[in-house]
């Protein structure tokens, strides 16, 4: 669903409206306009389908009991992605706890072997992308996760970081410097 | 001579700067290529079903907080309404009145027993002791005339002010 026309800007504005007057339809129009982009955003962060999946169910509840608070109806696609964003910044913390754990139990199987099978469908590249992203601060995984996902103008990621665009520019730079080392087994 | 290795220097930082701005595509191609292969086949009619599943809930508690608010506001309401129609009570009883002495001075404190009645004298008791000194101390009890044929609490309390 193509979410970002501008022809359907008046009518996402007049469902958020909708949903803030407690229609509950009108905000299942706009989870189903939605989720697309809020999974890309999410898979980009935590590097899994299935963790970016309880990020993005978690986020549209979020968003959902607070909507009354969102004075501008235009601005939903910024606040529901920040909004998907940070709690997906708060899954990392459960999964870094999860992966300091096994690092701490010293368990063997922390660096998978994976088949040729397996690397064929991509599982070696997704828990080498998820590892790494891990270690990325929470700013620097919000930023490239955000440029990456359309190609979204770092003015934009800005206001939905809530900070300046150099200082997007910034995340970006130091965390692509981290995955240039994390990652440079998979890059030609 | 100097062009020539100030040429190949610029060369050289020119390469540095595409090299690493491969680098970075080949980064942002990598991420791509992991978010497509995790998208690829998606289901997403369960994540929707999910999100609606995670919004009825929400929805449920939600309306159960605002029940129990009002509730809460009721028992509230009907507590303060309790306790204002309690002290009215009480004042129209004239149970919480001070007493006063005969020449203006008011009591120190004020000791309700119960809902018996009685009246009391109160002495002056301002007097020093001449042997050793000490002031006698008094207590004041007020209550209310219990009936004369009661032989209850309130006959017992108005006999045991009137000993005191």
């Amino acid at each position: 669903m193509n979410d970002n026309s501008k022809a359907n800007t008046g009518s996402i504005e007049r469902l958020v409206k909708a949903s803030q007057a407690g229609d509950r339809g009108s905000f299942d129009e706009l989870v189903d306009l939605y989720q697309r982009r809020a999974m890309q955003v999410a898979v980009r962060m935590l590097g899994d389908a299935e963790e970016a999946a309880e990020a993005v169910q978690n986020g549209f509840v979020k968003a959902y009991l607070n909507i009354s608070r969102l004075k501008e109806p235009g601005s939903f696609k910024t606040w529901l992605i920040r909004i998907i964003a940070n709690t997906a910044i708060s899954q990392r913390r459960a999964a870094r706890g999860r992966a300091e754990k096994i690092k701490i139990a010293g368990d063997s199987h922390s660096k998978k072997v994976f088949s040729t099978e397996e690397k064929e469908a991509g599982k070696e590249l997704k828990e080498a992308i998820r590892r790494a992203m891990l270690k990325l601060s929470k700013k620097q995984a919000q930023a490239i996760a955000l440029i990456g996902v359309e190609e979204l103008p770092a003015k934009e990621v800005a206001e939905i970081m809530n900070c300046s665009a150099e200082a997007v520019r910034w995340y970006v730079f130091k965390a692509r410097q981290k995955l240039k080392v994390l990652l440079k087994e998979y890059l030609e | 001579m100097v062009c020539i290795q100030g040429k190949a220097k610029i060369e050289g930082i020119t390469e540095r700067v595409s090299g690493m701005k491969k680098e970075q595509e080949q980064i942002g191609i990598l991420l791509r290529q992991n978010e497509s292969q995790q998208l690829e086949g998606f289901n997403w009619d369960g994540l929707n079903t999910a999100i609606s599943n995670k919004l009825n809930q929400a929805e449920n508690s939600k309306t159960s907080t605002i029940k129990f608010r009002s509730v809460f506001k009721v028992a509230a309401g009907v507590a303060a309404v309790a306790a204002v129609i309690f002290i009215a009570v009480m004042i129209k009883t004239d149970m919480l009145t001070t007493a006063r002495f005969k020449n203006g001075q008011k009591a120190v404190g004020t000791f309700v027993l119960s809902q018996g009645s009685a009246k009391v004298k109160i002495l002056d008791s301002n007097a020093q002791d001449s042997k050793d000194k000490s002031r006698s101390s008094w207590i004041i009890i007020r209550t209310t005339e219990p009936k004369v044929a009661d032989n209850g609490q309130s006959r017992d309390d108005a006999d045991f002010a009137c000993l005191m």
